[in-house]
């Protein structure tokens, strides 16, 4: 009778036999993209961690956790922290299963291209998660492959050292460029939703960038490489396309969020947009600062300003830092412009040649040459109708660092970037507390009261309990 | 002479009582398990609508945990405490001998008895199922040979029994602005009560109507019902209807046929409780809600927080329709054939068959996030089919001072799910609301999946000179949750009995009618966990739009684990009986010990693995605990007084957890409440010690675990707070009659259990734009105030942490039941031609003894986890409630 009792799934698979053709290696990998969409980091707790948490917004809302982002007093028992965690390394664990299981796929419906691009795909995908958990955690545990036992002695594994994090990085997404094509096709659909060449190699000249030891060099060669990619990736001569909601999978893309409204659709710009375009009344987040909208009027910066906050009157809450009373005008994030009742087309960049090009003009001027460095911010000023830098903006390395750094900030508002930018520049707690925000309540500016222990994220408390291997960044 | 008066001898002791155990019956005299029986006596004193009421504070060591107040509410028990830690741990319930998992669709009015299998001996025989105590349930069966038809009619009110004092407008107007919040205040000038909004005086009725009897060798039994409630909150209701037959034919000499058929419409509107007003709770919303708003804009939406977009209560209970529906046919044929002497084979086929559907509708228009959406049309269909097709042989023979009973058999079991799930938005008003009136096509999915087990089971019941009894039993079961390589489990037990009062030098003892030493042991086992547990599970879903159209996407859902195996519970059990003075003394003791090892636990994992848990063999947990229950009949003379009483005392341990804590219980903003650790028993509650108010700053301070105060505790200084589980629990049932009068006052407790009042850290938080109680009158304002509330701190938990400042005793006294009924004599019945008439008014909660601050102490946030326990967030309270009713019997 124990053939009685021999009952499979009926509505799911096993890791047996889930993996054993070409469709079901495609579905895997399909769901390891789909942590876009299923992580809140990647959604949008990205704009709280690199917006909010530094002097572009503030946090709005009613929600306490995001607050505590906003005011330095993230806690390792927030439940976010544990969220973009856990959520990152489920990513991991995908791409990990691809990598493991393609091995055995023996169906000859996959074709030895097909199957170094979706490893490439794969790799790409879990240097991107390393990516992100590094900057914000340093040196984390590194899984390389897909958990198959829950053995402690397998399973609790102590921290890597950060070097050996971007190490492995590198490592992911040099091999990665070399699996992937530069485009899959003339179909952008396709060519913005996978990772290429051209993804891996613009994220590995970000990590050169970011990681401890800055290597500018190594940045401008991976740079070099996207710029030669068949992709033709280019700035759109118009900035506001980019966030027009209808110009999506364009040149300047290289990688982004695919949603197509519906059940793939984005909850994000609910969270965000005003009354008047959410069709809802209750307090928003992510309020853009003083000091950003500042920042735009200094430079005289209209196109990037209308594309990136609109202002709206509110009668149904009191913002403490734009007027303490209701009928104030207060700002909104605005780079996405559509809510659709929770079920926006609208994206995030993953990664955008804009960026590219101002990291391209970071890295010249860190290793020199200040001319070329200019002309890279030119380009980008020359689009929205702002003149060259100054004279005095290009006359050294440091002013131009400053002038390169504003120019980021502007570009990249809201589109998760900031805090990187702050960082990699080792200028998050003197900017930060030199921030001066009124809090119309008291009168008094907000004090942030940063310390350098608290530029890297506390590890999930939940994940110190589960494993005792792990040590605490400084508090 | 026309008329002799007959007085048949009751039996005086009731020794020989019959006791329905599992797969038989056996007389009370010969048991040697734990054994509970409740039967129709002790049901008819209280109205009831499903039958967890029967037997709540009836039985020492059942917990009757009802989670909430609401018509809707399941209940759960917990028979001597809590078996697993994230297995499933509701007995098994055996409805004419076809197990089920959901009781509330069961007609209280169809049982006849109920009967209790406590420890491992008695339901050993249930092998895998019966880790958690198994509860028997008999209907009715007809009986004499003149029809009996039984009307019942019951109408009553309910109303909650507390409400709590929160701010006015003005004190909350003081509050807002001392937390720096300005408004135009001249547009927020209502006075609105929301507890009295809300909360409404409840309603139920009940009829039913049965038919019973016996003519020739048929037995019948019919009945149909219908029962009605409408809640004491808002919107919520539940309504039943009930159709039942239970055949039972005697064909001939050797073989017997019957039938137990049940059909049941079930169907509720719940009310969202447990969460704050953020989230649309209604109980928290009722609290914090300010007065100074009124319940509808002029436009007809209704109105939200002055500083904050969160709706009224009455938008959660109006603002979308939401009911469930549930269809189900519960029955079982069966054969029984005798044949040599004293062997008897009975083929028995069961089957359990359910329709659920849930429909929800969000209004496009009343609700904020109605209008975001443009409406929302929700519909989930659930299908479950189970069916049990056992055999058993037994036999029976008496030689001389031998009497032997054996029972062979065995049991194969399938169950069956099927689901189904639509949701669409943007609909153009709210004419039609059901998915298809939505233009938007969010969801539609649906899934299967399916279980089994076959089991052969045996026993032995021998007894010796109706002195010394033995039973063996012993079932091997299989599970297709569990790997190839592990499969079977296997289940003995034994209990044996000696009665005492049987031997030579206890007769001179005339008062005693006996006296039974019994102890027992046995094994038994859990298989409750997710189907296909086993296996390393990859799930659907995981989607995502390359190339413009979305394509197929799966992911990792577990890790495999081919050696998962059965939990077990391990229960030794020693109990005496002793009964005198013809039976006017009863009283039973027992002691037990149960150990459960290779637990199924869900234990967590460290994220980096990708997974969140798995479910893995480790872990031990232990139960032990004292049950005393005394009955007594105290007046027996034309005053007739008897009293019940029962008290059980359980202690939980988790003895071993391979050095994992588990944490669960999460309160909104504030973390996890709960704590399962090694040497802890589970429902422990868990946070920072509080401290005071600091009187220069008004924050809060707490004491950090080297014993110094902190403004700003860290995740290590939570420590062990309460202990949500009872020191014991009570129950005491009188029955007073003089004549036709009778009156029946059932009294029932839980004594030294720890609450945690999280409705408080909302009610007295000051967080936000949320209205608070009359408490933070007494808040912190300017340095120097000496006060146990800390100031106003907009935007910051950090003076409402879960802490010991908001661990309440939960020890209650519940004047649970009074009934007060009259029979009309018989003399004026019998001339209607009536057998009784009974009239009769019944109160229930009318009394509570309790410190609790709460709305009611008798509550759950989490249900029935077993990890989380003892937590009020807003939860839907026990209601009081007056009941009228009438039976008639003719």
């Amino acid at each position: 009778c124990d053939n009685y009792l021999d009952l499979t799934p009926i509505s799911e698979e096993t890791s047996s036999i889930a993996y054993s053709t070409a469709n079901q290696i495609e579905a895997a990998l399909t769901g390891a993209y789909e942590t876009f969409q299923s992580s809140d980091y990647y959604v949008w707790d990205q704009i709280l961690l690199e917006d909010v948490r530094t002097d572009n917004d503030y946090a709005g809302g009613d929600n306490p956790e995001i607050f505590a982002i906003d005011l330095f007093n993230i806690t390792p028992t927030n439940s976010r922290v544990l969220g973009w965690w856990s959520s990152l390394y489920n990513g991991i664990l995908k791409a990990n299963t691809v990598l493991d299981r393609i091995q055995d796929v023996t169906d000859p419906k996959l074709t030895d291209e097909r199957r170094q691009q979706i490893k490439g795909e794969a790799l790409f995908l879990r240097a991107l998660h390393y990516y992100n958990l590094a900057k914000n955690w340093g040196g984390v545990p590194l899984v390389l492959e897909s958990t198959t036992t829950t053995d402690p002695g397998k399973i609790q594994l102590p921290r890597a050292t950060e070097a050996e994090v971007y190490a492995q990085i590198l490592k992911d997404l040099d091999e990665a460029a070399k699996l992937l094509p530069d485009t899959y096709g003339r179909d952008a659909t396709v060519n913005k939703a996978r990772a290429t060449a051209g993804a891996a190699y613009a994220l590995a000249a970000k990590a050169c960038a970011q990681e401890p030891a800055h290597n500018y060099a190594k940045a401008l060669e991976y740079i070099a490489k996207v710029e030669a990619s068949t992709a033709n990736y280019r700035l759109l001569d118009s900035y506001a396309d980019l966030f027009d909601g209808n110009h999506y999978n364009n040149a300047e893309s290289i990688l982004e969020v695919q949603y197509t409204g519906g059940s793939e659709g984005n909850w994000a710009p609910q969270m965000m947009l005003p009354p008047s375009l959410s069709g809802d009344t209750w307090r928003k987040f992510v309020v853009p600062s003083h000091n950003l909208i500042d920042a735009y009027d200094a430079e005289g910066d209209v196109v990037r300003k209308n594309a990136s906050v609109i202002f709206e009157k509110v009668t149904d809450w009191v913002d403490e830092y734009w007027g303490n009373a209701k009928g104030s005008s207060i700002p909104f994030a605005y780079k996405m412009k559509n809510a659709m009742g929770w079920a926006s087309t609208d994206r995030l960049y993953i990664l955008r040649y804009g960026d590219i090009v101002l990291l391209k003009a970071e890295a010249l001027n860190e290793t020199g040459d200040l001319t070329d460095a200019a002309a890279e911010v030119n380009k980008i000023r020359a689009r929205v109708n702002l003149a060259p830098l100054t004279a005095a903006q290009t006359a050294t390395k440091d002013a131009l660092r400053t002038a390169i750094l504003n120019e980021r900030r502007l570009e990249l508002a809201q589109e998760g970037q900031r805090w990187d930018d702050l960082k990699r520049h080792n200028l998050v707690v003197s900017t930060m507390n030199n921030l001066q925000e009124i809090d119309l309540r008291t009168g008094q500016p907000t004090q942030y009261n940063v310390t350098e222990a608290k530029t890297l994220l506390p590890i999930p408390q939940q994940e110190l309990d589960r494993n005792p291997q792990l040590v605490q960044n400084p508090l | 002479r026309s008329t002799i008066d007959v007085t048949l001898q009751e039996s005086v002791t009731g020794l020989d009582e019959v006791v329905v155990v599992g797969y038989g019956t056996q007389q009370k005299k010969d048991v040697t398990g734990s054994v509970a029986m409740v039967d129709a006596d002790q049901m008819n004193s209280r109205p009831n609508t499903q039958m967890g009421a029967l037997i709540e504070g009836k039985a020492a060591g059942v917990q009757v945990l009802s989670s909430s107040g609401k018509p809707s509410q399941g209940f759960s028990i917990r028979i001597r405490g809590t078996n697993s830690i994230t297995a499933g741990s509701e007995p098994l319930y055996v409805v004419d001998g076809v197990p089920t998992t959901d009781t509330r669709s069961i007609n209280p009015a169809d049982i006849q008895s109920i009967s209790i299998l406590k420890d491992a001996s008695s339901a050993a025989i249930y092998g895998a199922q019966g880790a958690n105590g198994v509860v028997l349930i008999t209907t009715y069966k007809g009986t004499s040979d003149r029809p009996t038809v039984k009307l019942d009619v019951y109408n009553g009110f309910s109303q909650v029994w507390r409400t709590l004092p929160v701010l006015n407008g003005e004190q909350y107007r003081d509050l807002m602005t001392e937390m720096g919040k300005n408004t135009d205040w001249s547009l927020y000038n209502h006075n609105t009560d929301w507890q009295k909004e809300i909360f409404q005086n409840g309603r139920s009725q009940n009829y039913q109507l049965s038919v019973s009897g016996k003519s020739n060798k048929t037995s019948y039994y019919m009945s149909g019902g219908w029962v009605e409630q409408v809640g004491a909150v808002r919107s919520a209701q539940m309504n039943r209807y009930n159709f039942k037959i239970n055949l039972d034919q005697e064909v001939n000499k050797w073989l017997t046929v019957g039938t137990r058929m049940a059909y049941s419409v079930y169907s509720d509107v719940d009310v969202n409780d447990n969460q704050g007003v953020d989230k649309g709770g209604v109980l928290l919303g009722a609290l914090t809600t300010p007065p100074v708003i009124g319940i509808y804009n002029p436009d007809g939406t209704f109105t939200s927080n002055p500083f904050q977009n969160w709706e009224n209560p009455i938008a959660s209970t109006d603002g979308s329709n939401r009911k469930y529906k549930s269809q189900r046919v519960l029955g079982n044929v069966y054969a029984k054939i005798d044949f040599l002497k004293g062997f008897s084979f009975k083929a028995n086929l069961g089957i359990d068959d359910r329709n659920d559907i849930y429909d929800y509708f969000l209004d496009p228009f009343l609700t904020s996030y109605g209008r975001a959406l443009n409406g929302q049309g929700i519909n989930n269909t659930n299908k479950t089919s189970y069916y049990i097709w056992d055999n058993t042989l037994t036999f029976n023979k008496t030689l001389g001072s031998h009497k032997i009973e054996a029972l062979a058999g065995s049991v194969i079991q399938e169950f069956y799910w099927e689901n189904a799930h639509i949701e669409t938005r943007n609909f153009s008003g709210n004419g039609v609301q059901t998915t298809n009136g939505g233009s938007e096509m969010i969801a539609a999915s649906s899934d299967k999946a399916k279980k089994r087990n076959t089991s052969f089971l045996g026993r032995v019941n021998y007894s010796f000179k109706d002195k010394y009894l033995l039973t063996v039993n012993f079932r091997a079961d299989a599970s297709s949750v569990f790997g190839p390589d592990n499969r079977w489990g296997y289940f003995p037990s034994s209990s044996i009995g000696w009665r005492i009062s049987q031997e030579p030098f206890m007769q001179d003892l005339s008062f005693l009618d006996d006296l039974k030493l019994r102890a027992g042991w046995g094994v038994v086992g859990n298989d409750q966990i997710t189907n296909y547990a086993w296996f390393g599970r990859v799930g659907s879903g995981a989607n995502y739009p390359i190339g413009g159209s979305t394509m197929p996407g799966t992911y990792p859902s577990s890790v495999e684990n081919r050696n998962l195996k059965w939990e077990q519970s391990e229960q030794t059990n020693v109990g005496l009986d002793f009964m005198a003075f013809r039976g006017r003394i009863q009283f039973s003791a027992d002691v037990y010990i149960r150990n459960t090892s290779d637990l199924l636990l869900n234990a967590p994992l460290p994220r980096s693995t990708g997974f969140d848990s798995a479910i893995q063999n480790v872990g031990k947990l232990q139960n032990k605990g004292l049950e005393f229950n005394l009955t007594t009949v105290n007046v027996k003379k034309a005053i007739n007084w008897s009293t019940n009483f029962n008290i059980s005392f359980n202690r939980n341990k988790v003895v071993d957890l391979v050095g994992q804590e588990i944490f669960a219980g999460t309160i909104t903003n504030r973390g996890d409440a709960s704590l399962v650790k090694e040497g802890l028993p589970l429902g422990t509650l868990f946070g920072y010690v509080w401290g005071g108010v600091d009187p220069q700053t008004g924050s809060a301070y707490y004491i950090a675990k080297d014993g110094t105060s902190t403004f700003t505790p860290s995740a290590d200084d939570r420590v062990v707070i309460g202990d949500a589980n009872p020191k014991f629990i009570y129950g005491m049932t009188n029955d007073i009659s003089y004549k036709s009068l009778s009156l029946s006052i059932f009294l029932q407790g839980s004594q030294g259990n720890d609450m945690l009042n999280a409705s408080r850290m909302e009610t007295e938080g000051m967080t936000g734009p949320q209205n608070q109680s009359t408490a933070v009158l007494r808040r912190w304002r300017q340095p120097g105030d000496q006060t146990d509330i800390p100031k106003a701190s907009w935007g910051s938990y950090d003076n409402s942490r879960i802490s010991s400042r908001f661990i309440e005793d939960g020890s209650y006294l519940r004047l649970k039941t009074v009934t007060l009924s009259y029979q009309l004599p018989k003399t004026l019945t019998e001339k209607v031609k009536m057998q009784n008439v009974k009239v009769y008014a019944t109160g229930e909660n009318l009394w509570t003894l309790t410190n609790y601050s709460g709305f009611d102490p008798e509550v759950n946030a989490f249900g029935t986890q077993n990890t989380a326990k003892g937590i009020d967030y807003g939860t839907y309270p026990q209601t009081r409630n007056i009941i009228f009713g009438l039976n008639i019997t003719f």
